[in-house]
């Protein structure tokens, strides 16, 4: 099909959606490396092995019987976040800005393996106002003097 | 039921109130913390004392460390 996501543009994607993705990596199942988005490519393939330990780290943690293993993971630390879904042929994880929506980087990951596997393209919308048209505020901004 | 503040004296600690559960609400933000979602979206926390917590916070850091360019 003319256009579909392949797995090598599949991280650019993710990074072209959202403004707090700093950078993603796409992992097939045999844990290589199959796509990046804008990274040299030794620190996209040591990111592609981290988004596997990622996985396997919290594999490793207790689990109640009858609950599946995670098919998402969010992880908050210093200077950043890290996001990662799986399926069982992908893994795509991307570094986050501090401060991100979480359920929409879910969501945008969710949305863009799917549209790896076939589903129909994201659609994209801008807002039909530009800036240049908005009209002055009606109330001085805080912290501004009066003229 | 609480009862209402009214005046200035009471707008001004509603106001306290506010900014104290903001901080406290950007203190909890910055702790790291994983969580872990199924395929219906619903979270579980990792426990800091569960298997796996450190090692899963040492590969996210890392992770950040590679994308800003630092040795992982």
């Amino acid at each position: 099909m003319p256009g579909a996501l392949t797995p090598e543009r599949t991280a650019a994607r993710l990074c072209e959606l959202s403004s707090d993705a700093r950078a993603a990596v796409l992992v097939d199942a045999a844990g290589s490396l199959a796509g990046a988005s804008d990274l040299d490519p030794e620190r996209a393939r040591v990111l592609g092995q981290l988004a596997v330990g990622l996985f396997e780290a919290v594999d490793r943690a207790p689990r109640a019987e009858g609950v599946e293993p995670p098919e998402q993971v969010e992880a908050q630390v210093e200077g950043g976040a890290v996001y990662a879904t799986r399926n069982p042929r992908w893994t795509l994880a991307v570094v986050a800005r501090r401060g991100t929506l979480s359920s929409l980087m879910l969501m945008d990951l969710r949305s863009v393996l799917a549209e790896l596997e076939g589903a129909p393209p994201i659609r994209t919308s801008v807002s039909a106002t530009v800036a240049g048209d908005l009209p002055d505020p009606p109330v001085p901004e805080l912290g501004q003097e009066r003229a | 039921m609480k009862e209402k503040r009214k005046g200035p004296i009471g707008r001004a600690a509603g106001l306290a109130e506010g900014v104290a559960a903001t901080v406290r609400r950007m203190q909890r933000d910055r702790e790291p913390r994983v969580l872990m979602y199924d395929s219906t979206g619903y979270a579980r926390l990792l426990q800091p004392d569960a298997r796996g917590y450190e090692s899963a916070l040492d590969v996210s850091e890392s992770m950040v460390r590679v994308v800003d360019g630092l040795e992982p």
